[in-house]
């Protein structure tokens, strides 16, 4: 019985990824936890083509093998992300923990996950065949349903460099460290010209994907603060009305309550 | 069956189990390195924390083929070390050791966060353990202990 | 400072930091067979029938048919059986150990049998439950006069929830059949001797066919006094059938939802006040013991003698009962009922006071016990009562009282503080006469040829420090080297019954036994030559007789006193809350060892602070606990709480060594009612009443009040 492969390059790794019935390994931390009996894994922790952190004019690319840790310890990667995933279980986790485990174990309480909903990144996924480049929104399809397709892996996190300066990042967690995210909220704010050019609200670990409603925020889009604060009940009603959210470990009413106390308190750090 | 090699305390070695096996069982029932202790196998106690290239693992949450042509670090060779000693010595003079089951991982990620921070506040200290639970102590005496011994061991780190 | 407390390194020090000390799984599994248990999977039912897949030779499968002797564990009452009987009473009873050499292949078996239930409908609402095991009353004065002549009464019910002993170590224990059929039991625990007596009955041999050893022990905290009985017994019947050793470790998992933890509870307080003094209480106190009684009536006994707390109160009736569900047994857990209890008094108290329009402390303050006070169950507080003073060390300590006239003017803002605070006791030793009439403590010091001298006791070592102060209190008094006394691990087979290691009891009751027996062997000293002395437990003079059945008498010798301050501070948006100084003034009299005993306060008062705060359990519909791994039952970590602030005041005990009293379960007792006072004050003065008391709960208040 072969029980794995271990891939030493990309290349590699997607020959494997598209002949084999395999599940990618990257960082273990949650694989390791479910114990899986019946899958093979394609060992990717080691695949030098995705352990890159660069540059380009639009975006900061975080290979999907890049752990948190390394996350942190670069220069290149945005304070936002950096506030969340420093706030990720503890340290041993967080050097063995993946920005491509993140998203491919496909939880809503993925705390890289949030920022790249809330940031608008983008997704470079990787076959045989090519690459495609995804919205993170679009990836996720469902609860634990991605659009990764069996020879595909995800490679690259493309993270927009400019206008996520202004964020507002809360993570709720049941203790400071070792914690799993009960709630979690990012929001970045932009204004142009005295009016509001970006108002992005995320939800993380309150529904079976991460939550952003972009037509609530395109409420305040071309506002001005003034306009915006005439029209701040109506935007929170709605926000109120379209959040359904799920029962965990806390109640979906304590859920709702705190994050629109955050919603509350993102508008009001922004004068609205 | 694959062939895993890797370097365990100093020591080359191969492993011809499955690659999805748990490093943490494998250390314990192979290598006999007991040290290496079980607390929940799901990555929230840090008992059975080890260092794999100088780096703070969860042995529990890091399969075998994870660690092809890595160098892995437990106590049974942390022990020889002179900044192990100043670790002990440390702990030792505060009683911060009660049970003892969360201490080998304690010190191992006292050690990792020493080689990357010579001089961590209590802060930095107490993030830098925030992955080992322990039952005993409340912490304080381990924290200290930590911290005394980044100052007495000026230079280990 | 004296210099019995003077520190040391402790002498398991370097076997524990170099990982080097062996743990019950740590020894190799050659020639071992792995046991796991086949659970109940459902709360209640009668058992029709296991079919078992057919069993690979070597493979065992064992159950309450292969126990030789009687299928019942000792414990206080005999109504734990070793294997279920013909029905099973919680989610998680043992039906059966499946053995065999590979731990995988065991696993397997275990999962393939299927078990043939017929379902019975489960009690498992403990609000309702009404079949008791166990059921008190005791009081002093006229409790219904009281309350006629009252100018006020109030009434208040208060919940606390279980509590997980969260050792690092799993239960495990492991059983190997010795020549001439005799059996050895080893493993994680707190009591040799009670699983001596537990497994010699179900082996159905006399004492000479079984001894006990205790491994190195990764925590206990009450958690390994009895549940080590249970499965000592599995592991030997198991051993005996299979002829070979057996080990079985449980999972966190398995740990967590099938041992014993701390009682949940139901305290219903009426207080009858006059001219601004509370002059009764009438008191019934709840205890969900689950299926079985284990060591609930002790539980009990202990809860229910704390329920009026450190007051005087002239009127007390007080009605305790432990009432049987079908879930997971509660034993015992580092405080043995008293958080419980005391938990709803200090939080009545708060309550009154701020009805009456006075501070808590002031009110407490006001009503507190002093020596030659009746105790509740008319005994006497026999020595002085510190708390006052110790009162003004944490006000000292902390600014109490500045913060607390602080905090309570109106706050508005995003976070808000508050400061609360709790005094308490914690009896010392045994409850009632269980140590003259049960345990009949014996210690030995052997001393050898080369004038090293052994300590011969069954103290288990679990983390607080018995193979260092024993030691400690014998080389002080022989006036010798530490490194010339030792103490190892207790094995019955060669040291006398000191009693368990429980109840705060080993280091003020045996170690004033070795402390005697060291001046004996001192004076008999005799160069190169093999010498042993012994001395027995003898009650102090002073003593007012306990007896259980009036509940009347001295409950406990004495008292180890204590007061807790919590500041914290309440983020309204999340309901999260931040501790920000914790202050704990402990009197345990005389420490034996400084560190040590700081640290057992430290680690205490954060398992205190845990239970007050995120550490909450709960079992489901069908019986079955939730929080059943470390990721759902959340216990403080290192970024959870600040340095504690814990200082030690010295009021000595004649009778215990050089004034030692007991100290482990102290500093766990009364956190939680200085937390939530903390919590109710940063709230603008709500009145809370449950714990563990979480941040969903903090923003439901806040959304209620209006806060």
């Amino acid at each position: 019985m072969v029980n794995g492969y271990i891939a030493r390059s990309l290349t590699e790794a997607l020959k494997i990824r598209a002949e084999k019935d395999v599940v990618p390994y990257a960082g273990g931390t949650d694989l390791m936890v479910e114990n899986r009996k019946d899958v093979e894994y394609l060992f990717i922790n080691k695949v030098p083509e995705l352990k890159k952190i660069s540059v380009d004019d639009e975006y900061v690319r975080i290979g999907a093998g890049v752990t948190f840790t390394e996350a942190l310890e670069n220069n290149d990667v945005p304070e936002l992300m950096k506030e969340a995933v420093s706030r990720i279980a503890a340290p041993a986790i967080r050097n063995a923990g993946t920005f491509g485990g993140n998203l491919g174990n496909g939880s809503a309480k993925a705390d890289s996950v949030l920022i790249e909903f809330v940031t608008d990144s983008k997704l470079c996924l990787a076959s045989e065949k090519g690459e495609r480049i995804v919205d993170v929104d679009k990836f996720y399809l469902g609860r634990k349903k991605l659009d990764l397709k069996s020879d595909e892996l995800i490679k690259e996190i493309l993270i927009p460099k400019k206008g996520i300066d202004n964020y507002s990042y809360e993570k709720v967690g049941g203790r400071n460290a070792l914690a799993i995210s009960r709630i979690s909220f990012a929001g970045v704010f932009g204004t142009e010209n005295g009016r509001i050019v970006k108002a992005a609200a995320a939800f993380g670990a309150v529904s079976d994907t991460v939550l952003r409603f972009k037509d609530i925020e395109e409420k305040l889009i071309g506002k001005t603060i003034d306009e915006a604060k005439a029209i701040k009940d109506e935007y929170l009603k709605a926000y109120a009305e379209r959040m359904v959210l799920t029962r965990g470990r806390v109640s979906a009413e304590y859920r709702k309550s705190v994050c629109m106390n955050l919603l509350k308190e993102f508008l009001s750090k922004n004068g609205i | 069956m694959a062939e895993i090699r890797f370097v365990l305390n100093g020591k080359e070695e191969t492993y011809t189990g499955s690659l999805s096996d748990r490093l943490l069982d494998v250390l314990r029932d192979v290598y006999r390195c007991t040290s290496v202790k079980c607390g929940c196998k799901e990555g929230e106690c840090g008992a059975c924390s080890v260092l794999i290239d100088g780096t703070l693992y969860n042995s529990c949450c890091v399969a075998m083929g994870a660690v092809e042509g890595s160098s892995i670090v437990t106590m049974e060779s942390f022990r020889e070390t002179k900044r192990f000693e100043a670790l002990e010595k440390a702990f030792g003079e505060l009683s911060a050791v009660q049970c003892g089951f969360c201490i080998p991982g304690m010190v191992l990620a006292a050690e990792a966060l020493l080689s990357k921070n010579p001089h961590p506040t209590e802060d930095e200290i107490r993030d830098g353990l925030s992955g080992n639970l322990c039952r005993c102590t409340g912490y304080n005496a381990i924290v200290n202990a930590v911290n005394n011994a980044a100052k007495e061991g000026n230079g280990l780190w | 400072m004296e210099k019995i407390s003077q520190s040391v390194v402790k002498k398991d020090h370097a076997p524990k930091i170099s990982g080097r000390s062996i743990y019950v799984a740590d020894y190799p599994s050659e020639g071992v067979l792995c046991g796991k248990i086949l659970h109940s999977k459902v709360a209640r039912a009668r058992i029709k029938g296991v079919d078992v897949p057919e069993l690979p030779e070597g493979y065992f499968y064992v159950d309450a048919r292969d126990v030789p002797g009687d299928n019942n564990v000792n414990i206080v009452l005999d109504d734990t059986p070793v294997f279920c009987r013909e029905t099973v009473e919680y989610i998680g009873e043992p039906i059966a150990m499946i053995c065999g050499p590979d731990p995988a292949k065991v696993e397997e078996i275990r999962d393939a049998c299927i078990v043939n239930y017929e379902e019975l409908e489960p009690v498992l609402d403990f609000r309702s439950a009404d079949e008791k095991f166990f059921d008190y009353n005791f009081g002093h004065g006229d409790v219904d006069k009281a309350f006629k002549e009252a100018d006020k009464v109030y009434e208040e019910e208060f919940e606390t929830g279980y509590q997980e002993q969260g050792y690092l170590e799993t239960q495990g224990m492991m059983a190997e059949p010795e020549e001439g059929g005799r059996m050895f039991v080893h493993g994680s625990a707190q009591c040799a001797y009670y699983i001596h007596g537990a497994v010699k009955r179900v082996l159905g041999c006399d004492s000479d066919g079984v001894h006990i050893l205790q491994d190195v022990t990764g925590g206990g905290f009450g958690g390994k006094e009895a549940f080590p009985s249970i499965l000592g017994c599995e592991v030997a019947v198991a051993a005996r059938k299979c002829n070979k050793p057996v080990r079985c470790v449980f999972d966190r998992r398995e740990d967590m939802e099938y041992t014993s933890k701390r009682h949940p509870s139901l305290c219903h307080y009426k207080a009858a006040v006059k001219d601004g003094r509370v002059t009764a209480l009438d008191i019934d106190v709840k205890f969900n013991a689950g299926a079985y009684s284990t060591l609930s009536a002790v539980v009990l006994q202990r809860g229910i003698i704390a329920s009026p707390g450190i007051y005087n109160v002239p009127n007390v009736r007080v009605h305790g009962w432990a009432v049987k569900t079908n879930t997971t047994p509660c034993g015992a857990y580092r405080g043995f009922g008293g958080p419980q209890t005391f938990f709803a008094i200090e939080m009545l108290m708060d309550h009154i006071a701020a009805d009456l329009g006075k501070d808590s402390l002031e009110f407490k303050e006001a009503h507190l016990v002093k020596e030659g006070d009746v105790t509740s169950t008319n005994g006497k507080y026999h020595f002085p009562v510190p708390v006052k003073d110790m009162i003004e060390e944490i006000d000292k300590a902390c600014d109490y009282r500045k913060k607390r006239a602080e905090y309570k003017k109106p706050q508005s803002g995003r976070y808000r503080r508050g400061i609360g605070m709790s005094m308490y006791f914690h009896g010392a030793g045994f409850t009632g006469s269980g140590e003259r009439d049960l345990i009949k403590a014996v210690a030995k010091l052997r001393k050898y040829k080369d004038g090293r001298v052994e300590v011969l006791a069954s103290n288990g070592e679990i983390g607080q420090g018995v193979r260092t102060t024993f030691p400690k209190i014998v080389a002080n008094e022989l006036d010798i080297p530490l490194d010339r006394v030792f103490y190892d691990h207790p094995d019955t087979a060669r040291v006398p019954d000191s009693g368990p290691t429980v109840a705060s009891r080993s280091l003020m009751v045996v170690g004033e036994l070795l402390r005697r027996a060291a001046i004996k062997l001192k004076e008999q000293w005799a160069d190169g030559e093999e010498q042993e002395v012994e001395e027995r437990f003898k009650e102090p003079d002073f003593l007012i007789p306990f007896y259980l059945d009036k509940f009347e008498g001295d409950a406990y010798p004495t008292y180890a006193w204590a007061v807790n301050a919590i500041e914290l501070e309440i983020d309204t948006y999340t309901g999260r809350a931040k501790v920000l100084g914790a202050y704990g003034n402990f009197d345990v009299g005389t420490p034996a060892d400084y560190n040590i005993v700081l640290g057992q306060m430290e680690g205490g008062f954060l398992q205190g602070i845990g239970y007050a705060s995120i550490e909450k359990m709960e079992y489901d519909n069908k019986g079955r606990i939730r929080n059943n791994s470390y990721s759902d039952y959340l216990m403080p970590t290192t970024k959870d709480v600040p340095n504690l602030k814990c200082m030690l005041h010295v009021e000595k005990y004649p009778e215990g060594p050089y004034g030692a009293k007991g100290a482990g379960e102290l500093p766990l007792v009364g956190a939680t009612s200085a937390y939530l006072e903390a919590v109710e004050q940063a709230l603008g003065g709500v009145k809370l009443n449950h714990a563990p008391f979480t941040a969903e709960d903090t923003l439901a208040v806040i959304e209620k009040e209006g806060v």
